[in-house]
């Protein structure tokens, strides 16, 4: 995780160097460091599992100080019923609260939910 | 209001909203066969056994040929509800025989699932897809009954947080 931060600093010192200090924090994405403390797993809808459906959905976010995520929204789902369990579960999880020298990152989080059908031997 | 037989299929599975696809009663203009249909609405309420003693009672009154062959399809279901599978066949066999609609050839679908004879179940259900252009729900419901049977899964989900990054555009 540090050598990530560290590898976008470098990608982007130049920029930094030429913006204002205000500026400077929308180049760090301080979310990089913002460890999950509970991450929920969303439900597979049990239509989706019914009708074999399988998909992706990528939600975008904004962590607050107290680690509480918000403005859930979806940024690409490749089928709409998993969307609101994927929606529901990023507004369950929680992140670590930042200290008080820290700022809150102006730029969003996101998370991919692969929801996916694995087989299993029949029954008889 | 016997047209309401035609409508109480699969009860087992999802009865409640059935009657949405009702028709206004207001609408039907000469006297029906009461007993067929109040038999359809036992088994719309669950009571397979009442549902089943009704529809056998109304078939020996005069009904229509339409309302007949929803009586046949709805013994069908009644009696496979009561789990009475050898009773259920012949007026399965004998709904699907009559011209059978999507639901009569999904009631039998459900039959053969619940009989285990999952071949005949595939081939009922693909039956019923060449007569309706959406899968209904109902007709889903057994055919994932079918593939729970055949070809069992689970559900998974997994956790991609490597895209942690993003600009708010895209994001809707």
């Amino acid at each position: 995780m540090a050598l990530r931060a560290l590898a976008a600093c470098i990608g982007l010192c130049a920029a930094l160097s030429a913006a204002a200090a205000d500026d400077a924090v929308a180049f760090i994405d301080e979310n990089l460091d913002r460890a999950p403390v509970n991450t929920v797993v969303p439900k597979y809808p049990e239509t989706a599992r019914r009708d074999r459906i399988e998909g992706e959905v990528t939600v975008c976010y904004r962590i607050d100080r107290e680690g509480q995520p918000h403005n859930v929204r979806v940024r690409y789902s490749s089928h709409r019923v998993f969307e609101r369990p994927a929606r529901r579960a990023v507004r369950a999880s929680r992140y670590a609260p930042l200290a008080e020298d820290q700022k809150p990152s102006p730029v969003k989080s996101c998370r991919t939910f692969r929801f996916y059908l694995e087989a299993v031997g029949p029954e008889d | 209001m016997p047209r309401l037989a035609s409508f109480v299929l699969l009860t087992m599975l999802a009865g409640v909203g059935v009657a949405n696809e009702m028709p206004d009663s207001r609408t039907v203009l000469g006297p029906g066969n009461a007993l067929l249909a109040d038999g359809a609405k036992a088994l719309l309420a669950g009571d397979a056994e009442v549902g089943v003693r009704l529809t056998l009672a109304g078939l020996d009154l005069p009904a229509t040929d339409r309302d007949r062959r929803a009586a046949w399809s709805n013994l069908c279901a009644g009696y496979v509800m009561l789990d009475q599978l050898d009773d259920a066949l012949p007026w399965c066999n004998r709904a699907v025989a009559a011209g059978g609609s999507w639901r009569a050839y999904s009631n039998r679908a459900l039959l053969h699932v619940r009989a285990g004879r999952y071949d005949a179940a595939a081939a009922d259900i693909a039956e019923a897809d060449e007569l309706v252009a959406d899968r209904p729900r109902k007709l889903r419901e057994v055919n994932a009954l079918l593939l729970d049977k055949t070809h069992p899964v689970r559900p998974r989900v997994s956790i991609d947080d490597r895209r942690k990054r993003t600009d708010d555009d895209g994001v809707r």
